[in-house]
């Protein structure tokens, strides 16, 4: 990927990318990548994503894998000398890239998208389905050899109690739970889409 | 006293000892809860993937105005992912007008209203702060002596606010182990996270975080490992098979919640209270040897 400079994606990003305006802020001191449990994993560590985003190199950013590795951890907005929520925007930029249709980790965006979709329908997550929905996404064949793989702790888990056998059910305010969520996509930054 | 108690999806499921375990050992320390009625799920770490940032923040906004709406007492959830969604939004909408107007029009869809009225509170914050470790002490009648312990933070448990226990230095844990009569080790990597939200889809980046969590437990000649959160205990132990395949190691370490000892060190059942045959990887030998039974 070349990254061709697109001048406007700074702006784009603060405009349309939840937290993206914090970058701002952004005085390059590099803590919030050397706190980064998994930037040995990443082509670009949090500080080097803000570096390319004010350069205006949109297909490294958006292609970027480091956005979609986020454990969720908070070290780095715990450690940022500026306050800035660094995981926030690396989750606005990852979901972000998921509506734009850039999914360079296809796993972590289909297991989130299940994650919601079963939110929005139930209200809660059942943990027994939600793996082998997942693993089914990834078609009938392969998804079966990833849930026998994955099968014996189930099982395991089963033993021990710590499985519950009903279906989880749809909690009572569902309706009212979706019309507020529906609201919230509208009203979120960026709109509906 | 009384509070909300947010138990969240895995409580129910993947977690049930740390519920079965708490449920007792807080009333043994004068607790009373009370769950929130019709609560939805918190959106844990991943949401992120099919949701903007103010849905996930409804979702906690809902659940925090329903407690509000229906009795006046603090929400403590014991599960670090589920606490982390409540007290980040609870934080934001209590210091930030506009968004609480936002979430307010939101919410009124459902014909609720978010007060900022209420606090949110970890598990551990409550057992320490409110139990606190004098109480604890003499309620434990059947201390875990010697038992050494590895007491495992985790990233979201005190971070990012840290409203009882230290980002970098956290100690609580550790306080209590102490009270119940256990050794605690040092552990470097208490706080190091174990793959939380992304564990299944990223398995072999995760595997390499745990197997540094449990090399660092047995290096400093931990027994057994003890957790606050359904999260990390499910990384921690039902991965180590996993872990012994990919790195050639031998791991077969126990891990428990925090709340297990605690019934244990109380001098309740082994089973129906501390839920010890939850574990998949039992804990029973090491745990009687320190009882002496
Ligand atoms: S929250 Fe995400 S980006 Fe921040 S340090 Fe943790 S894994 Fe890295
Ligand atoms: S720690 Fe904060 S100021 Fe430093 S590089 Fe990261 S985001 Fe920028």
């Amino acid at each position: 990927m070349a990254g061709n400079y697109d001048p406007s994606f700074a702006k784009e990003v603060f405009d349309n990318v939840d937290s993206g305006e914090e970058i701002k802020m952004c005085m390059q001191c590099g803590i919030c990548a050397g706190s980064c449990p998994l930037r040995h994993e990443m082509d670009y560590p949090p500080r080097q994503i803000f570096t390319l985003i004010r350069a205006g190199r949109r297909d490294e950013v958006m292609n970027s894998k480091a956005i979609k590795l986020c454990t969720s951890c908070y070290r780095c907005k715990v450690r940022c000398p500026r306050g800035i929520p660094v995981i926030d925007v690396m989750h606005g930029l990852a979901h972000y890239g998921i509506k734009k249709g850039i999914i360079p980790r296809k796993g972590t965006a289909a297991f989130g998208g299940e994650f919601w979709k079963m939110i929005y329908n139930i209200g809660r997550i059942d943990e027994k389905t939600l793996p082998l929905k997942y693993n089914l996404l990834e078609g009938l064949v392969p998804g079966i050899k990833s849930t026998i793989e994955m099968a014996p702790m189930g099982i395991q888990m089963f033993l021990h109690h710590r499985m519950k056998l009903l279906p989880e059910r749809k909690i009572k305010g569902i309706k009212e739970l979706r019309k507020m969520l529906d609201k919230a996509k509208e009203m979120g930054k960026g709109g509906a889409n | 006293m009384k509070y909300f108690l947010y138990g969240g999806c895995s409580l129910e499921a993947g977690g049930k000892n740390y519920m079965v375990s708490l449920e007792p050992v807080c009333k043994a320390l004068g607790m009373e809860f009370e769950e929130i009625e019709d609560w939805n799920c918190c959106g844990a770490s991943i949401s992120y993937a099919g949701a903007n940032e103010l849905s996930i923040m409804t979702l906690n906004a809902r659940n925090i105005a329903i407690a509000e709406s229906t009795g006046g007492y603090d929400i403590v959830a014991p599960c670090s992912s589920c606490y982390i969604q409540l007290v980040k939004t609870n934080h934001e909408l209590k210091e930030d007008a506009e968004l609480r107007n936002k979430i307010n029009v939101i919410l009124k869809e459902g014909n609720l209203n978010f007060k900022g009225s209420l606090n949110v509170r970890h598990l551990m914050d409550v057992l320490y702060n409110d139990g606190g470790i004098d109480k604890i002490k003499s309620t434990a009648v059947r201390p875990l002596k010697g038992l050494k312990v590895a007491g495992y933070v985790g990233c979201q448990t005190v971070r990012p606010y840290g409203e009882y226990d230290s980002v970098e230095r956290p100690k609580v844990h550790d306080l209590l182990l102490k009270a119940i009569g256990a050794d605690p080790v040092p552990f470097p990597k208490k706080m190091q996270c174990c793959g939380s939200g992304i564990f299944l889809t990223e398995l072999d980046r995760c595997l390499g975080l745990v197997k540094e969590i449990l090399d660092d437990a047995i290096a400093n000649g931990a027994q057994l490992i003890s957790t606050v959160c359904p999260m990390c205990a499910l990384n921690l132990e039902m991965y180590q098979d996993k872990v012994n395949a990919k790195f050639g190691t031998n791991f077969n370490m126990p891990v428990v919640y925090l709340t297990q000892l605690m019934a244990v060190a109380f001098g309740m059942d082994l089973k129906k209270e501390a839920a010890l045959d939850y574990c998949v990887i039992p804990p029973e030998g090491i745990i009687k040897a320190a009882i002496g039974g």
